[in-house]
């Protein structure tokens, strides 16, 4: 088993006003995501490196960083794949508390702001709904999202303002817009319709590229826009 | 916790970081080459109206080599943006037929192959095809 | 020190802990009065193990189904000693908490008219299990965790880490909690408390588990005289990925895989769970499809009779998908392909996967009634942490997932209904055993020890596989107790190095430590305890290979003497519908499922 350093961007309040880099040096194997390295860190070297980690398995959402200022989840990012030294900061465009620990309240309030929730006044019917494999395969990409935020970490309009709804928001309004269940849509669009909602994404599309889990947020920003544009012109006709 | 504390704000050359952002802000940049297109054509208009002698001068103008240059990087651009479009197109606009959703790159091409058909149409109309 | 107060106080935020608020925001706004119900949770709620659940929920779907029929594959999945009143209410509430699912959005994979589709899972007589592709803890989860933003009255509580209840006179009056961000101790007064902690997995060195599923509630309730019923049951789930452990899903089997030995041989039909049954028409209780604990003791029997292979240095059997076509996989079991490809660099597409068994689930937990409730009054528990009676000896997959609605529902229900009829109690009583908590961070903070909480963790993890793994020994079990024993005691001289109050890791890691060597004395207690085999629970010893049903058709209870050592006792087992029998699989269960059909 061979080693590799690895820099790890370190930033303890209580200690000092400024981030620091700090170096480590990991053994890595074939199978060595950066999670095990950064575990490895914290049980072997330096027991005050802090981060979150779950379930290891690129479902939970939790161990979001940027690898060579590209966001990724740990967990399944290969030491393998990063032939020179790598660096690791905090998420980017969110408060950082503490090491690659970041503030991620924001990013709930804007999920919740969209209304995401199924809006059907037979919630408590006995009976499931109908819902044909091609009913379900128009909003089943959209609902792939965990929640890692690393959309918001590579969304530059989110960096610039982050009362912009972001991408992942958008994606989680826009699976439920698309779910021949819901009858909520009226209701999540003037959300939307603001600037801080589909008007601030500008389409550069690095959200997509980021995701883990390929969801396509960008595709359903802009799906958001057409969307959008559709229902300020029918008010508009409406009066 | 003051959650929603502003970061420091994004230093300008936010885009310089990556190369995907460079691509995105040569996307956007497009529009300059082709905004001086679209002035040479209105001038064109203008020259028109004007007379012969007003025709010719902007004649000669448009052949002279650096508007020949930026006319070439006009229709470069315009190619790339064109490009970009057309990848962003089928995800902006899922299109389904009879249920089934069409496949991207089946999108793509149909872009292009109208883009041909309406370059072919343009060259037969000003090659005097029509007379 | 920050102090609140809540109606209804729910501790942890996966399945269960949502499902319970959602319902004891509903029962109040039934009953047309306002709770305040807090939900707090070491992590976001969306990063719970819930999440990580691929195959589906159970519930009795298709007409040619039963209520009769999941009853009875359920308590013959627990070698009889499941609470047999417990499986007969969640078999009758689990089809109407998957509707309600359905109605708030879970995306449930389909049929072609646009009706609920279901697959098959083991140990089930019958296709039975709805699911989300491969994928149903991440849907079930992220549905339940949306569907509770609409509820203003559920106050979230995120990365906040409970230290503590606080109980005065036999009932629960507060919690006592870290807020991680801060590092500020947090008092919550409150009626009524509901424990949905998840199961103690990580306990073991080889699990399919989250990091965070260190049991922390079952060593809250433990810690305060309720029991732990039932711990030497520990399921093995045959397919982990070698290495990480990562789960791959019965759904696998249910969709059609079959397991092979090095040889290339479906060594299944050796352990009565034939005949073989063909490719590609896998049969419901035969080969693939039996129940986990005989099938991953199946892997055992092949390991020590050198019919293994390897990989990545440990011994595997192999799961075959090839045959069931890419286009079937990427719809059905997209997760696995993309795990496969990820973790160890296979494609299940082109390759059979090398799989081993890896510690998945906590049988047992907090004893609790019917009801969910615990000996505390007001503390309710549910979901893994907690024993209901609802998986006995052995768990079927794909109950778990129902159950953490059908009692997380129960749960929060009984628990608003209880916070109705009571009053807050004195803050004092509450801020004595908070200070208490104080003092006790602040001696792992400030030991003057030189412990490494990290040797004595690695040892943990190592003593519990090697003496409570598939097949145990009095002497290693023995061992292992003595072992765990010997850990407690270098516990308390830890040290935590950190010594920050800002989002403390290693402060919290160490804590879930010392909540997990409790339980683990509590689990070799009952193992060693437990002289026969049954469900998971299988030892190697001479006399005990066998169940012994006048000895032991009871549940162990395990209860904690502080410092002291734990202390066993027994309890009856419900069975007021269904005798013991004997528990067979393949041919055999198929004969006596037609004698049974014959008589009745």
């Amino acid at each position: 088993m061979s080693t590799k350093s690895i820099r790890i961007k370190r930033y303890l309040p209580e200690q000092a006003e400024e981030a620091f880099w700090q170096r480590y040096e990991v053994p890595v194997d074939d199978s060595t995501s950066l999670l095990d390295a950064l575990n490895h860190v914290k049980e072997e070297l330096d027991s005050s490196l802090s981060y979150r980690w779950s379930c290891r398995m690129a479902i939970c959402g939790s161990c979001g960083v940027m690898v060579n200022g590209i966001p990724k989840l740990g967990c399944k990012t290969f030491l393998r794949d990063y032939p020179d030294e790598v660096r690791i900061e905090p998420l980017a465009h969110f408060p950082v508390r503490r090491d690659l620990m970041v503030d991620m309240e924001i990013f709930l309030e804007h999920l919740a702001a969209v209304k995401p929730w199924l809006i059907d006044e037979a919630s408590n019917a006995a009976e499931p709904n109908r819902q044909t494999p091609a009913q379900l395969a128009r909003y089943k990409q959209f609902a792939n999202c965990i929640n890692c935020g690393l959309c918001y970490s590579a969304c530059p309009q989110f960096g610039l303002n982050p009362e912009f709804l972001g991408p992942a928001a958008i994606a989680l309004a826009h699976r439920y817009n698309l779910d021949s269940r819901d009858h909520g849509k009226a209701q999540r669009m003037p959300e939307l319709n603001r600037h801080e909602g589909v008007w601030s994404c500008t389409f550069v599309g690095f959200c997509s590229e980021v995701c883990p889990k390929h969801v396509d947020p960008a595709a359903a920003v802009n799906q958001g826009k057409v969307e959008s544009a559709k229902h300020t012109l029918i008010a508009l006709f409406r009066g | 916790m003051h959650p929603n504390e502003r970061l420091p704000p994004l230093p300008r050359s936010w885009w310089l970081k990556h190369r995907y952002f460079i691509a995105y802000m040569v996307r956007e940049a497009t529009v300059l080459p082709l905004l001086f297109f679209a002035v040479c054509l209105l001038a064109g208009l203008i020259a028109l109206l004007r007379g012969e002698a007003s025709w010719m001068n902007w004649l000669a103008f448009m052949g002279s080599a650096p508007v020949l240059l930026l006319n070439g990087l006009a229709l470069a651009a315009s190619l790339y943006h064109a490009w970009t479009f057309f990848q962003l197109f089928p995800r902006v606009m899922p299109l389904r037929i009879a249920g089934r959703p069409l496949p991207h790159q089946a999108v793509v091409a149909a872009q292009w192959a109208g883009v041909a058909v309406v370059t072919l149409i343009s060259l037969w109309l000003f090659m005097g095809g029509a007379r | 020190m920050q102090e609140r107060d809540f109606d209804i106080v729910i501790v942890g935020g996966g399945g269960a802990g949502l499902r319970a608020a959602i319902a004891a925001a509903e029962q109040a706004r039934k009953n047309g009065t306002h709770q305040r119900i807090a939900l707090l949770s070491k992590v976001y709620p969306m990063r719970s193990h819930t999440v990580a659940a691929e195959g589906g929920a159970a519930a009795v779907t298709s007409a040619e189904d039963s209520l009769q029929a999941h009853f009875d594959d359920t308590v013959a999945g627990s070698d009889w000693l499941a609470e047999q009143g417990v499986v007969d209410y969640f078999v009758h509430h689990a089809h109407r908490e998957l509707v309600q699912l359905e109605r708030w959005g879970c995306p449930w994979s389909r049929q072609q008219d646009g009706s609920i589709q279901v697959r098959r899972f083991g140990g089930m007589k019958t296709a039975r299990t709805w699911f989300a592709a491969d994928k149903t803890g991440f849907h079930l989860l992220h549905t339940l965790f949306q569907t509770s933003l609409k509820y203003a009255e559920i106050e979230r509580l995120d990365e906040y880490f409970v230290l503590d209840i606080a109980v005065h006179d036999g009932s629960v009056i507060g919690v006592i909690a870290l807020q991680v961000a801060s590092g500020e101790l947090t008092l919550l007064r409150t009626k009524a408390v509901v424990l949905a902690t998840g199961g103690a997995g990580r306990l073991f060195r080889f699990n399919t588990n989250a990091g965070i599923v260190t049991g922390d509630g079952m060593a809250i309730a433990y810690r305060h005289g309720v029991a732990l019923r039932d711990m030497e049951f520990v399921q093995y789930h045959p397919t982990g990925l070698p290495g990480s452990g990562i789960l791959i899903t019965e759904a696998c089997r249910g969709e059609g895989g079959i397991l092979l030995n090095k040889d290339g041989y479906r060594y299944l039909q050796d352990y009565g769970l034939g005949p073989e049954t063909p490719l590609g028409q896998p049969q419901n209780k035969f080969m693939e499809l039996g129940p986990r604990d005989k099938l991953s003791q199946a892997f055992w029997q092949e390991q020590q009779a050198g019919r293994t292979g390897t990989f990545a240095g440990s011994d595997v059997v192999y799961l075959d998908l090839r045959h069931l076509g890419e286009a079937v996989l990427k719809e059905r079991l997209p997760f696995i392909c993309e795990l496969a490809k990820s973790y160890i660099n296979v494609d299940p597409v082109r390759e059979p996967i090398p799989i081993r068994p890896a510690v998945h689930y906590t049988m047992g937990g907090i004893e609790t009634d019917a009801e969910c409730e615990t000996r505390i009054k007001g503390l309710f528990a549910a979901g893994e942490c907690a024993s209901v009676g609802l998986h006995g000896a052995n768990r079927l997959g794909s109950n778990s997932l129902t159950e953490l609605l059908v009692f997380g529902r129960l749960a929060g229900e009984r628990a608003s209904q209880q916070a109705a009829q009571r009053d807050f109690a004195d803050p004092h009583l509450i801020q004595e055993q908070a200070h208490r908590q104080q003092r006790s961070l602040a001696t792992l903070c400030q030991g003057k020890s030189e412990e490494n909480w990290v040797a004595v963790k690695r040892e943990l993890i190592q003593t519990m596989e090697s003496g409570c793994g598939i097949y145990r020994t009095e002497a290693g079990m023995r061992a292992a107790l003595d072992s765990v024993r010997r850990l407690r005691e270098r516990y308390r001289q830890v040290r935590v190095n950190d010594k920050s109050r800002i989002y403390n890791t290693e402060l919290l890691e160490c804590i879930e430590l010392g909540f997990g060597l409790d339980i683990a004395e509590a689990t070799c207690l009952g193992a060693l305890e437990r002289r026969e085999s049954r469900g998971a629970h299988q030892r190697l010893d001479q006399d005990m290979q066998q169940r012994d049903d006048t000895r032991f058709l009871k549940h162990s209870l395990v209860f904690h003497h502080g410092d002291a050592t734990a202390e066993l006792q027994w309890q009856d087992v419900d069975v007021r519908f269904s005798a013991p029998a004997e528990r067979v699989y393949g041919e055999a269960g198929s004969n006596t499922e037609g004698q049974r059909g014959a008589r009745s």
